[in-house]
């Protein structure tokens, strides 16, 4: 028997000792699920009558990158300093965020991107198409006018814009009161549009001869003359000489031709003019009744302005309308009939009756008469069907083989007057008729098909012209869908404001400026339904590591090699933006 | 959580885990914290099957296998071999399963913490013995199915609370987490890194296997059992110092029980005689924290 050896390090090491990494088995064959990056569309940009991309202006805005939001909300509207301020946001209304605690204050947001942008006087660095040969005449220069003008603009088109009036905006600029529409905003936004190459000659009124006769110079002309004459009340005494017509009196102040008003004013109708009207009325120092034929909550007018005209002490009377105006001793005598519900005319409003003698007689000093305005020449309107038209949710489309082809536009066709609405009409407008010069009639509708935010009648521009947005799904992201756990409540921003008392005393704007860390903390609360903002999730969770960081735009790929299909970063991804889907077993790559 | 921390990782693709393994997450999270110097040790678990057949580990640590009950014992060898070459730096973790932790490893466990050796020990802990066929464990909850309680025979005994035994013997540190939380699992696991002594950390992986749940859900449950205070976040410094880390409001059972396979044959009042329970231990372990109980 040998000495005893010393033991330790001469004897090997009897424990087998792994070599290789697991990384050999391609654990992606297990899989019949696969994960997949895929945005969608937010409830929001969906419901914007313009198509704006909202999800994603917030999350840049959230991000502090103001000029990239505010060019990203300028790719689909060139009015956002505009319509941050007068659009009614339908958007609010469909945030997913509201059935979380309160939605984001998106009109706020797009309000305070133009003010930035204005500030620091960002140039927008949308770039132009190449030029094309067609020229296109637009008629009128509000809203729609000014926002075909400008995506024609965009889109390589030469655009002449004729507007009637010494200065363009149209109803922005005449109808829209100081109090809630600055006039160096406007003066702003159309400066941009003009500077973009947009032509616009004031001061020219265009007649039909204009087209008629294969003279012009022009391949298409635009119709968005608006609604500039009101509606007759259609009783006696209403011609009466001092009895005014609403929007006469909104222009009326902007040319600076009213001087106190003493007494008291009735103004008759439901809308946004008649309030705008009661509003001014109330600051030109008259206690201001408004009349409205049905309820409040049938008002076409928007329900914040009507609260805020109610704050500032006009009095609404609803279910009266009148029946007579007389005059006496300068003075007018009006003859109220009480209405009585009966039912309800489609979605909102409801139907209403006179509740047969329950009469009244108001005495007022000023008389206002708002129920609504029309194209002020017949011509304006689009002829019932013909050969050549097209119908499109926010325009009317007229070819014709040896004339200019004629697009009706903006309130002469629209639903829901609203300026949100008369830029999704410019912009329809422009795009139908690059399709109609490249690809004929026929192709227009299908291929503004293609371009629907979610199920339209939105249409985005950037999707028209093959950006990253095209690349979305049109699904629309519900409050279900998100991943809820990863956010904190936190309640809506407060707008500050002027206070009741404080807005009588000139016509300076109501809602005050945000600053930029309100806004972000705003912009933060966005879920950014449908969209990817790097949060990381879907890399942090993977059990397989098989989500790796990389240089795509999206900034990282899913490695399907080891990828098992669990499915976790679907689910854990707070904003819905992947997708989990059956594997297609043909599918080798 | 330095951000470099974050983006290491440890462990490689290609593991065997089943799709949306918590305990695979579990470890990704801890290593990412732990650093690379860190040896560990794996009873039987799982993990022992996770890691890699020979010769392949799925692990970029050295890993000892070792026997069921062993962990706590080869652990305190180790670190005394460590400390013999006079490496202080290396972690040593043992990293077991609630079987080897709650049952067959209790007793090493135990006397390992007892003696106050300086490592950590980690359970990453799925309620059952699901390796070998999801047996019940003395960690299964209280209304579980599994292939030893099955059918009517559901476990109708309580969840050993292996934190507060593990409390009574009064080590440094001692502490929950969850696979939903990974900021809270890894600032936990650093702590215990930069501590001596016994450190033992609770982690609650899901197992979408044995609890007969979607694969995708198993991090949604894990903070559900969080949120509705089944598994409460929390630390405890010396067996004294609690400290609560999250506290959650107003979320109730019953939806932690519906989306689970091993939980359906539960009545409304087997729920409710359930949230009882719950609230109980929650309130108890409010009154070690000397939190004020609340009004309910």
């Amino acid at each position: 028997m040998a000495a005893q050896q010393t033991p330790t390090n001469r004897t090997p090491l009897l424990i087998p000792c792994s070599y290789l990494t697991t990384e050999g088995n391609k654990t992606g064959s297990w899989r019949f699920l696969r994960p997949r990056y895929e945005e969608k569309t937010s409830p929001c940009s969906a419901a914007c009558p313009a198509g704006e991309d909202i999800g994603r202006v917030e999350m840049l805005t959230a991000q502090g990158s103001f000029k990239e939001a505010w060019e990203t909300v300028m790719m689909e509207n060139p009015f956002p300093g505009v319509c941050g301020r007068v659009c009614y946001h339908p958007c609010e209304q469909q945030c997913n965020r509201k059935e979380f605690d309160e939605p984001v204050a998106i009109h706020s947001l797009e309000r305070f991107l133009a003010d930035t942008a204005s500030r620091y006087e960002l140039q927008l660095s949308l770039q132009k198409l190449e030029s094309k040969k067609q020229k296109i005449a637009i008629v009128g220069s509000g809203p729609s006018g000014l926002a075909a003008g400008y995506f024609l603009t965009l889109l390589g088109y030469q655009a002449d814009i004729f507007e009637a009036l010494p200065e363009p905006g149209g109803v922005l600029r005449w109808g829209i009161p100081l109090y809630r529409l600055p006039l160096s905003i406007l003066n702003r936004e159309i400066a941009q549009i003009r500077e973009l190459g947009v032509q616009i000659h004031c001061g020219k009124s265009i007649s039909q001869e204009f087209w008629r006769g294969g003279k012009s110079e022009y391949d298409a002309i635009f119709l968005g003359c608006g609604h500039s004459r009101s509606v007759p009340l259609k009783i006696s005494g209403e011609d009466l000489a001092g009895v005014k017509d609403g929007l006469q009196f909104l222009a009326d102040i902007r040319r600076g031709e009213v001087s106190a008003l003493d007494g008291t004013a009735a103004v008759i109708g439901g809308g946004n003019t008649a309030v705008d009207t009661a509003r001014s009325a109330a600051r030109f120092g008259a206690k201001v009744i408004l009349i409205y034929r049905r309820r409040r909550q049938d008002m076409p007018a928007f329900a914040e302005e009507v609260e805020m005209a109610l704050e500032e002490g006009v009095e609404l009377w609803e279910l009266q309308t009148p029946v007579n105006i007389a005059a006496q001793d300068g003075d007018f005598v009006v003859t109220l009939q009480h209405m009585h519900v009966i039912g309800k005319d489609g979605q909102r409003k409801a139907r209403v009756k006179p509740d047969s003698n329950k009469k009244k007689k108001i005495r007022v000093q000023h008389l206002f008469k708002a129920v609504g305005t029309e194209a002020s020449e017949t011509w304006y309107e689009p002829p019932k069907k013909t050969r050549g038209m097209l119908r499109l949710s926010n325009c009317v489309l007229l070819h014709k083989s040896r004339e200019p082809t004629l697009v009706y536009g903006g309130d002469l066709v629209a639903d829901i007057k609203s300026v949100a609405h008369a830029v999704a009409s410019g912009k329809q407008a422009a795009i139908a008729l690059d399709i109609l010069f490249h690809e004929g009639l026929d192709a227009v509708r299908p291929r503004l098909q293609s371009c629907l935010v979610a199920e339209g009648p939105s249409i985005s521009w950037e999707t028209y012209i093959g950006g990253p947005r095209s690349l979305r799904n049109q699904r629309v992201v519900r409050y279900s869908d998100l991943n809820t756990d990863y956010f904190q409540f936190a309640p809506m921003m407060i707008q500050p404001r002027l206070l009741p008392e404080e807005r009588f005393q000139s016509f300076a704007e109501i809602n005050l400026k945000i600053g930029a860390s309100l806004a972000i903390r705003e912009a933060e609360r966005c879920f950014n339904c449908g969209l990817c903002n790097q949060c990381d999730n879907c890399q942090l969770f993977c059990p397989e590591i098989a989500v790796t960081r990389d240089n795509n735009p999206r900034g990282r790929h899913i490695n399907y090699d080891y990828c098992k299909g669990c499915g976790l970063c679907v689910v854990e991804c707070p904003r819905n933006a992947m997708i989990l889907e059956e594997e297609l077993l043909c599918d080798t790559s | 959580m330095q951000l470099d921390n974050l983006n290491r990782e440890h462990m490689c693709s290609g593991h065997v885990g089943c799709p949306g393994c918590g305990a695979a997450l579990a470890m990704r999270f801890l290593l990412k914290a732990l650093g690379n110097k860190t040896i560990m040790i794996i009873p039987a678990c799982c993990w022992s099957i996770i890691a890699g057949p020979y010769p392949q580990s799925t692990l970029k640590i050295p890993v000892l296998h070792s026997a069921f009950e062993t962990g706590g014992a080869v652990a305190s060898g180790v670190r005394a071999a460590h400390d013999i070459k006079g490496d202080t730096e290396t972690t040593v973790v043992t990293w077991a399963g609630d079987g080897g932790t709650f049952d067959i490893g209790f007793q090493a466990l135990s006397g390992a913490v007892e003696r106050n050796e300086n490592f950590i020990y980690v359970c990453y802990d799925n309620e059952a013995y699901m390796n070998t066929g999801v047996q019940r464990s003395s960690s299964t909850p209280y209304g579980a199915w599994t292939t030893t309680t099955p059918g009517q025979h559901w476990k109708r005994l309580r969840k050993k609370n292996i934190v507060e035994a593990l409390v009574a013997h009064r080590i440094p540190y001692a502490a929950t987490a969850s696979i939903a939380f990974p900021e809270d699992l890894m600032r936990k696991a650093k702590k215990a890194k930069d501590m001596a002594g016994s450190r033992f950390i609770h982690i609650f992986s899901s197992c979408p296997t044995g609890w007969g749940m979607p694969s995708e859900m198993s991090v949604k449950i894990a903070r559900m059992a969080v949120q509705t205070t089944i598994f409460p976040l929390y630390e405890v410094e010396d067996g004294l110092r609690y400290t609560i880390n999250y506290t959650p409001k107003g979320y109730l059972v019953n939806e932690y029980f519906r989306l689970q396979g091993r939980f359906k044959h539960l009545t409304e009042e087997d729920l409710e005689s359930i949230q009882e329970m719950v609230d109980e231990d929650w309130n108890l372990l409010l009154r070690k924290a000397g939190v004020a109980l609340e009004t309910s």
